[in-house]
Parts: C-alpha cells; sequence; structure tokens
C-alpha cells in the first residue's frame, strides 16, 4: 500500500523529468537552428533570375543540392562536374519535406510528378505556386533519356511479333494518351489511385510534353523514336558518371555501343504494320513506379482494347519502392519493363542483356528546384 | 580433467563451423550449389567474382564498415547502458519499473523498417551536417533493440537470485543498496552476457536496415541496397559477404571476451 506523501513524491519526480527532457530537446533543436542559420551563406532563396550557374555553384558549395540516388543522380553529377563543383548531393526522401523546410536548397524533381506537388494546392501539395524557379537538364545539355520499354534480348529475339505487336499498341496507346491527356489521368486514377485525381491530370499534362517535345525543343510525332543524337548522349554520359565497385562490368561499360542497348528494328517494324501473329498472347509489364499518369499510354492501351486488338492480353504490374524494373524482366518474372536508360546500361553492364525498344520519352524530365527570393 | 572439457567445447564451438564453412565455399566455387538452389552465376556469383571485387574496392568498403561498425557498437553501449538503468530501476522499485519495461518491449515490436524513416524525420533538426543527423537517427534506432534486450535480462539477473539468499541477506539486517551491490549486481553478470548474445547480432542487422532509410548514403547496408537497384548483383554481394564477416567478427569478439570476464564461474 503506497502512502500519499509517497505518490506525490514520485508524481513529482516524474514531472521534472519530463520538463527536463523537453528542455534538453528544445535546447537541441534551437543550437541547430542557430547553426544551420548560420551556415546559410546565400541560400537557400534565390533572386528571380539568377544566372543557374551562380545558383549552382552556391548550392553546391554548401553541400544542399538533393538527389534520390539510386540511379537517379547521373544527370546531377554531370551538371555539378559541367560547373566544377564536387559530385556530392544530400539523400533526398521520396517526399519534398526536405526541401519545403530549406535542409535541401536545390532539390531534385521530375516536372510531372514532384515539381506538380511543389507547385499546386491539391491535396499533398506544398502550395509553391509560381514563386519557385527550376534548372532544366536538358537546357544545360546533360539530359539522360529516361522512360523506355525493353525486354530481355533472348526473348526479343525468340518473340519478335509479339514484341511488335506490343510496340504497335502501346505507342497508339500514348498517341490517345497525349492527345487527350485529361482523359488518360483519368483512366490511370480507375487503375490506380497512388495519388489525387487533379495531380494525374497535372501529370498528364506534364508527361505529354516530355513525349512529344525532343531535348532540343522540337516536336516529335514519332512516339518512342530512338532519337540517336540523344540516346548518344545518354551513353556518354553514363560511361563517364556511372562508378561501378566491379571492375569486370566497368570494363564492360567502357566498351558499350549504342547496339549493346538499343534496336530500333522492332518500333519501325510495328510503325510499318509489319507483324503477324504473337508468338506470345500473355504478356505482363514492370512499370517503373507506382499506377500514375507516368505510364498512362499503356493504361490507355489496355483500357482501350489496344492490347487486345494486336492478339495480345496484358498485365500491368505496378513498380514501387525497391522493386527493380530490369531485375524482375531478367529473372523472366515479366515480359517488358519500364526504365531509366541508365538503369538498362547499369544492368547491362553488370551482366544482364537487356534491350530497349522503344524511347517513350523524348526529353529527360528532371530538373532542380530552388525557391525564390521573396 | 578441466582441460579435457575445454578442449571437448573448443572443438565443437570452432572447429564444427569452420569445417561447414569451408564444405560450404567449396559447393559454392564448383556451383553444386547453383544445381542445388536452380539458380545462375548472375543472381549468386562465385566466391572467386566476390573476393576479386572486395580486394579491388578494399577502401570504400572499410570507410562502408567503419561506419557500420560505429553505428552499431554506440547504439550497442549506449542501448545496453539505457537497458541496464531501466532494470536497475524496475529492480529497485516495481512500482515504476515494470512499466517501464513492458513500454521498451512494446517498442521493439515494432519492425525496424518502420522506426527508421520516423527517427529520421524526428531528428531533421539536430544537427546541419547530414553525415552527423543520419548517424544519430541510426544509433537511436539500434538502441531500440539493445534497450529490450539488456533491460529483461538485467531484470532476470536481478530478480532471479539463489534461493534463500535474499532472506539471509535479510537476515543480516542488510539495507537496500548493499543487497544490490553484493548479491543482485553480482548475479546478474551472467545475464549480460546473455544479453549481449542477442543484442550484438542484433545491433548489427539493426544498423545495416536503419542505414537503408537514413539521409547519408553511407553504411553496408546501405550500399547493398544501392548496388541492388542498380542491377549491380557482384557488387552487392561482396557487401553482403562483408555484412556476414562484420557480424560474426564482432560474436566471436563478444565470446571471447566472455571467456575472459566468466572464467572460473562454474559450469556453462
Amino acid at each position: 500500500m503506497e502512502r500519499k506523501s509517497d505518490v506525490r513524491k514520485k508524481s513529482v519526480i516524474l514531472a521534472a523529468c519530463a520538463v527536463a527532457a523537453g528542455l534538453a530537446l528544445n535546447g537541441c533543436t534551437k543550437k541547430a537552428e542557430s547553426s544551420a542559420a548560420a551556415s546559410s551563406a546565400g541560400g537557400p532563396n534565390f533572386a528571380k533570375g539568377t544566372p543557374s550557374e551562380t545558383i549552382i555553384k552556391t548550392s553546391a558549395a554548401a553541400g544542399k543540392v538533393g538527389n534520390w540516388g539510386l540511379g537517379n543522380e547521373y544527370e546531377i553529377l554531370a551538371l555539378l562536374s559541367k560547373y566544377g563543383q564536387d559530385q556530392k548531393f544530400l539523400s533526398q526522401a521520396f517526399d519534398m519535406d526536405g526541401f519545403d523546410d530549406s535542409s535541401i536548397w536545390l532539390a531534385s524533381a521530375m516536372t510531372y510528378n514532384e515539381l506538380g506537388l511543389v507547385k499546386n494546392s491539391y491535396e499533398g501539395g506544398y502550395k509553391y505556386g509560381d514563386t519557385v524557379g527550376t534548372i532544366d537538364m536538358n537546357d544545360e545539355g546533360v539530359a539522360m533519356l529516361e522512360d523506355n520499354i525493353f525486354s530481355n534480348r533472348a526473348f526479343a529475339k525468340a518473340n519478335p511479333n509479339t514484341v511488335k505487336a506490343f510496340l504497335a499498341a502501346s505507342v497508339k496507346g500514348w498517341k490517345y494518351a497525349c492527345e487527350h491527356p485529361d482523359e488518360a489521368a483519368q483512366i490511370v486514377y480507375k487503375y490506380g489511385s497512388s495519388v489525387s485525381s487533379e495531380h494525374q491530370s497535372y501529370m498528364a499534362g506534364e508527361v505529354k510534353k516530355l513525349v512529344e517535345t525532343d531535348t532540343k525543343g522540337s516536336t516529335v510525332t514519332n512516339y518512342g523514336n530512338m532519337d540517336t543524337a540523344a540516346m548518344q548522349q545518354t551513353l556518354d554520359l553514363a560511361k563517364k558518371y556511372i562508378k561501378l565497385s566491379d571492375s569486370a562490368a566497368s570494363q564492360k561499360l567502357s566498351t558499350f555501343t549504342l547496339d549493346n542497348v538499343m534496336d530500333a528494328s522492332y518500333l519501325a517494324d510495328a510503325a510499318a504494320g509489319k507483324f503477324g501473329k504473337p508468338e506470345k498472347s500473355s504478356v505482363s509489364i514492370q512499370l517503373k513506379w507506382l499506377p500514375q499518369a507516368q505510364f498512362m499510354g499503356y493504361y490507355v492501351a489496355l483500357d482501350k482494347g489496344y492490347y487486345k486488338d494486336v492478339g495480345l492480353d496484358v498485365k500491368i504490374v505496378p513498380g514501387g519502392g525497391d522493386i527493380s524494373e530490369t531485375t524482375a524482366v531478367y529473372s523472366g518474372q515479366v515480359d517488358f519493363g519500364v526504365t531509366w536508360v541508365s538503369n538498362l546500361i547499369a544492368a547491362n553492364a553488370g551482366g544482364m542483356d537487356l534491350v530497349e525498344v522503344a524511347q517513350v520519352y523524348q526529353r529527360s524530365g528532371l530538373v532542380l528546384v530552388y525557391k525564390y527570393a521573396k | 580433467m578441466k582441460k579435457h572439457i575445454i578442449k571437448k567445447e573448443a572443438v565443437s564451438t570452432v572447429v564444427y563451423p569452420v569445417v561447414f564453412g569451408i564444405i560450404l565455399v567449396v559447393l559454392w566455387q564448383t556451383q553444386i550449389l547453383h544445381h542445388l538452389l536452380g539458380t545462375d552465376t548472375f543472381t549468386l556469383p562465385l566466391p572467386s567474382r566476390i573476393s576479386s571485387i572486395i580486394g579491388d574496392n578494399i577502401g570504400v568498403i572499410m570507410t562502408n564498415v567503419q561506419a557500420t561498425v560505429f553505428v552499431a557498437l554506440a547504439g550497442l553501449l549506449f542501448g545496453s547502458l539505457l537497458g541496464f538503468i531501466l532494470a536497475m530501476v524496475a529492480a529497485m522499485s516495481p512500482h515504476w519499473g515494470a512499466g517501464g519495461l513492458t513500454i521498451a518491449t512494446a517498442f521493439n515490436a515494432i519492425p525496424i523498417i518502420a522506426i527508421a524513416p520516423i527517427f529520421t524525420n524526428l531528428t531533421k533538426d539536430f544537427s546541419s551536417d547530414p553525415n552527423v543527423r543520419s548517424m544519430f537517427a541510426k544509433i537511436l534506432v539500434v538502441m531500440i533493440t539493445c534497450t529490450v534486450s539488456m533491460g529483461i535480462n538485467a531484470y532476470r539477473g536481478f530478480t532471479e537470485l539463489k534461493p534463500f539468499s535474499l532472506d539471509l541477506m535479510k537476515s543480516y539486517a542488510a539495507g537496500r543498496w548493499t543487497v544490490f551491490f553484493k548479491l543482485r549486481l553480482p548475479n546478474c553478470v551472467p545475464y549480460i552476457f546473455t544479453a549481449l548474445r542477442i543484442s550484438v547480432p542484433g545491433c548489427v542487422i539493426s544498423a545495416m536496415v536503419s542505414e537503408y532509410f537514413a539521409e547519408y548514403i553511407i553504411g553496408v547496408g546501405r550500399q547493398i541496397r544501392e548496388s541492388i537497384v542498380l542491377a549491380q548483383y557482384s557488387t552487392a554481394w561482396a557487401y553482403i559477404v562483408t555484412a556476414c564477416l562484420i557480424g560474426v567478427v564482432m560474436y566471436a569478439v563478444l565470446l571471447i571476451v566472455e571467456n575472459i570476464l566468466l572464467k572460473g564461474r562454474g559450469i556453462k
């Protein structure tokens, strides 16, 4: 049986401990905040019209450039190298909280995804509107091509009609999606609501720009086209900035030509309609991320029956997190995949034999976003 | 007589595992293992390939090993200390203690994969240097595993005393703290090592998983993730083997220390 005085004593001690802990934590934060403020020489806000060179140099010197890593960082490394900066970046989480609280000054963002979240005020948006500026990789000359369709080289060789039929239907789906982006966004939202439908609409509009404009700004009408110059730039940057610890892989990478990466013959035949009955009618495609308008072409093709028209029964497998689309295709779990060209190059250097059959995104969608000074 | 017993124990604890390891490596290199598991040399590279990658990149690998081991040891030290203090409080004032231990155990039930990103977010303001921030968050995650293990085992060490020993102390009119230092604390020492046998491998695993979600890209666990995402399986395996070696070496060190400190304590 505890006496009242014992209980009172214990509650006083407990309260004192809680207060002390709270003060200590607060003290820690205050100390960190003041030291952070003291070190923010030049950033995190930049006046409108500041040249990108200044912004990049200031942010890199302070160590406040961010990227997700995991194979998405090569354009950033190329950009830092272009301006003579150290090739270091902060590891950015998959949200934009680091940009929001200014712990990252120059954050990586995809025009169709993270940039939309930063600018807009719908669900999940950070409401920055026009108070942010961007540095575009295409304009800086360090663009590496991204979303493409690929499969195992052996699979493509053994099932050429399947590949051509798949490409024909997918290209038709992308064409429709680009002509009707809002409808495409709604179709994708129906298949997977990983982001809000307003964000899907924004994303569809931005993805259309990436699919229909090339790295130099010209319009593209042959969807999926693999522009040799842009692909070569991607390969050259990959050779320079993908550092592989495996010396055998590194050696292999240095010998790569475009033939190790892509094969344009399938797309050419698909566009001309020169293909027969698919050898394998039940196929699957592994997406690079969660279902969103980034992949609207495939969902539209599925929804409108374009795949069925060419005799294919297609299953779209969502990605996300650490799911590796190159591994999924290599192991035969899926027949096709969507990945970035740099990932495919690294995978082939490591020992896989993947081949790109269509380049859906004609320009890089990666930008570095920064806040304008008030 | 004693030398005979020690030799027999040495055989079973050291020789058998080493022999098993050698057999495994031989099966692996000759690809019999690949036939058994139905895999190929791309997803499961040969030991010769793995060791050549480790040899080529020993500098980078050691930097990552240092980061992981630092986090693991710091978490082990602070976590075990915290667990020990919690157990002390629980043993000396049962009113406070029982609740504290239960809360700590509940924390341990939360998967590390869920807790690591939360701690990374919570400790954002700790420092302006991302390496220090990440280190702090990772150490906190490792502490959780070690606190509980040490807390529960130390509590048992403090409270599971030989029959009548407490009564003997009472008959000497010994105060609470005399009983603690003369009876409970010496009794606790083997239990501390039981806790460490769980904590040491546990802290290595927690350190590596917490690296997955940390802000700064460093550590053996993180490099496994980075390599697999780029489909560099040979490099990933090089780091996996390194991770295994870290665990084995730390556990071996623990066993040696335990042997030295608990010499002459009687039958194990």
